[in-house]
């Protein structure tokens, strides 16, 4: 293995890795814009200038490799390579490549959304010069909507070719292009083929600078307002990794977490954007029981003491509705406490999508249905007639539908039902329909595991405060256990989880913790 | 071990008092003839020296908009985080592009440490000389935009910052 010297540090590399990633992977701090470890390099940028031993001029880290050379070429009879990346050439060089970058940069920080968390800025900051030497007008040009929800401030770019080199190999649709030459060169797309694929948020993300900006954020807050949780997306069995950035009790927007085994970096717009249905619901905020037609407000001790009253001496006569929306240990709880039928709601098909790069969106949109399945094992197939064969009286249900419709199948299960207990957060039509309802937690206020279509189990952690009353589902199931039954806390409920099904044996949220585990093996270990 | 402290025991002529009812008097008609130093508050008002941080208000630029772009650098800077802004695009489409949906200080947390009128990029917020701003409850002491673009009104004659010399940055 070739042996490289980088500033006073000598470390052993693989043949073929870059200057870049090797003082990356190895704590030295070089500043880039263009090279990201997902794209193509192009060594555009020339912030990532460093000083090779033995080359006449200043080298861009990110696309010079290191490889073994000859014993008789090799610096001091040892190193295959020696680099600088902190002597005074190569830090006067940083400022005049800021220099230039800046040249036609509005330097618009107050208004600019990437503000705080800007490389520009940053570096700016920390290699630039005070004052500009330049003293003609700069160039200004309006901004253009690329797509439906990207905007591009081209007054901010520093044409990096990020986003192109995105589109061109992430997404494979090849939207963005760099229009004109020269001082004249800017971003663009077609006006008949706008930035409109499903990954296009992204772009927005990969940009370095506040050039390209996403429409649902714009100018919504500051980044150091937001406080910032890693959790997992929702939005389909795929079960991308995330970061939620939020502010007291309101998420303002969602961001790809590394992840190498499930996402990549990035991740699709309908994730991204997904957050906003769970905004502005009608939520339940305490227990509800219907009486003649009206819900009123009743305790938790009371709706606890009014379900265990209806299942009691009738444990084989209720049916219990798990939800491919809702965590391992909730669908646990409900189909461990069911003596009955255990169902779930009919499974929606979407179209399955798969990019150039591999980057998936699942045709099963909900974040949960392998796992359901895993920790239930005994779900019907006919929920209907299973409940007329065995003329079920009593239906609890967790929901998490919130737009859709009760279609004729459910109307049918529902009217047959003496009691209906909904679990729901919010008043969605089935809630409504209930005798019962309790309060549980929203999808960003749940914590829990969740298992993708491939078998990776992940740490779904809580974002936001719970509302009202409302409890943990899980705990929730609890309560309704006999005393001895029940779980302590969470923890010891996936113990419980892993002693009834092996393949979740072993299984902490520390052992998951940020990128999760496959099923098969390593949870034990 | 107790200390016995011996009371003053007054003298005849201490008894008498009224030497000291002139000593008291004498103080009293030397005052009377000086200077005042008490103003007739509130008919007359104190003019408090240059630099003084009172009220704040929001300037507007020279159409008349509000200057202020809510980059929430005065938030940001403020030690008793009593600034709160909600930021939105602008409804004007000819340069600025962002503005302050809605502009709030709570007056009773704030210290009057001028932070925010020396973090503000666009020279937007400043503390004017206004002190006399009490009021019966909390909740009027919380001054939103309009009523922060009306202190600026009131007071658009004068300009703060150029009275403030330690804002002049030396290059
Ligand atoms: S818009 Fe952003 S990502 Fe695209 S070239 Fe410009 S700076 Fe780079
Ligand atoms: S004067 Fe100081 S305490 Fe008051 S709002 Fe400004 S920064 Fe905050
Ligand atoms: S610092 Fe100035 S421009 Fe920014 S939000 Fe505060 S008052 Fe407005």
């Amino acid at each position: 293995m070739p042996l490289l010297k980088i500033d006073d540090l000598e470390i052993e590399v693989k043949n073929g890795t870059t200057v870049l990633e090797a003082a990356l992977e190895n704590g030295i701090d070089i500043p880039y814009y263009c090279y990201h470890p997902a794209l193509e390099i192009v060594g555009s940028c020339r912030m990532c200038l460093v000083q090779v031993e033995g080359m006449p001029k200043l080298q861009v880290s990110c696309n010079t490799f290191v490889g073994e050379v000859p014993p008789e070429r090799k610096v001091d009879g040892n190193f295959d390579m020696v680099v600088q990346t902190q002597n005074d050439l190569v830090i006067q060089e940083r400022k005049n490549i800021l220099e230039f970058l800046l040249l036609n940069h509005p330097l618009d920080c107050p208004v600019c959304d990437q503000a705080g968390e800007c490389y520009l800025q940053d570096y700016s900051f920390k290699f630039g010069n005070a004052h500009s030497r330049f003293d003609e007008d700069k160039r200004v040009r309006p901004n253009e909507y690329l797509g439906s929800q990207i905007v591009i401030n081209h007054n901010r770019c520093i044409l990096c070719s990020r986003c192109t080199r995105f589109t061109r190999e992430i997404s494979g649709t090849s939207e963005l292009f760099v229009d004109e030459r020269g001082y004249s060169s800017k971003i663009a797309a077609l006006e008949d083929r706008p930035l409109n694929n499903l990954l296009a948020g992204n772009v927005a993300d990969i940009c370095p600078v506040g050039a390209l900006l996403s429409t649902d954020y714009v100018h919504k807050n500051r980044i150091w307002n937001l406080q910032k949780k890693s959790s997992v997306c929702q939005d389909c069995s795929v079960g991308c990794n995330i970061d939620a950035f939020y502010q007291k009790r309101k998420i303002f927007r969602l961001n790809p977490r590394e992840n190498q085994d499930v996402n990549g970096y990035f991740m699709c717009d309908i994730g991204r954007y997904g957050f906003h249905r769970f905004e502005d619901l009608e939520r339940v905020a305490r227990p509800l029981f219907k009486s003649n037609g009206i819900f009123s407000e009743i305790s938790w001790d009371t709706a606890i003491e009014k379900i265990s009253n209806k299942f009691n001496g009738a444990e084989e006569k209720v049916a219990g509705v798990v939800s491919p929306f809702h965590t391992n240990e909730t669908n646990f709880m409900l189909g461990r406490l069911i003596k009955g039928i255990i169902g779930t709601f009919p499974h929606i098909e979407d179209e399955e999508i798969t990019y150039p790069s591999g980057f998936r969106i699942s045709s099963d949109r909900s974040p949960n249905k392998r796992g359901m399945h895993d920790v239930c094992p005994s779900i019907v197939d006919d929920l209907a007639s299973e409940i007329n064969d065995k003329e079920i009286r009593v239906i609890y249900i967790l929901d998490n539908e919130i737009d859709k419709e009760i279609d004729e199948t459910w109307n049918k299960i529902l009217t047959k039902m003496d009691f209906i207990v909904v679990q729901a957060y919010a008043m969605t039509r089935l809630a409504k329909s209930a005798h019962l309802i309790l309060p549980g937690l929203a999808p960003f206020e749940r914590e829990g595991t969740i298992t993708n279509d491939q078998g990776r189990v992940q740490w779904l952690r809580s974002v936001l405060p719970n509302n009202g009353e409302s409890r943990p589902d899980w705990e929730i199931l609890n309560l309704l256990y006999k005393t001895g039954e029940r779980f302590s806390d969470i923890n010891e409920l996936m113990k419980g989880m892993g002693e009834q099904f092996p393949s979740y044996s072993g299984m902490t949220f520390f052992k998951l913790g940020d990128q999760g585990l496959p099923l098969n093996g390593n949870l034990k270990t | 071990m107790a200390t016995i402290i011996k009371s003053y025991e007054p003298t005849f002529w201490d008894k008498l008092y009224i030497p000291a009812l002139v000593q008291g008097l004498l103080v009293t008609f030397k005052h009377l003839l000086r200077k005042k130093v008490t103003i007739q508050y509130p008919e007359e008002k104190l003019i408090p020296p240059e630099g003084y941080r009172g009220l704040h208000r929001l300037n507007k630029d020279a159409n008349g908009r509000i200057k202020c772009v809510a980059c929430d650098m005065c938030s940001a800077a403020c030690p008793a985080d009593c600034i709160d802004i909600i930021p939105g695009s602008s409804p004007w489409d000819d340069g600025k592009e962002r503005y302050p949906v809605s502009f709030e200080i709570d007056l009773l947390k704030c210290i009057f440490c001028g932070f925010c009128e020396m973090a503000c990029p666009e020279e937007a917020i400043e503390l004017t000389e206004i002190y006399d701003f009490s009021d019966y409850t909390r909740e009027k002491l919380i001054i939103d935009k309009d009523g922060l673009l009306d202190v600026y009104d009131k007071t658009k004659d004068k300009n703060y910052y150029s009275n403030s010399q330690n804002l002049t940055i030396k290059e």
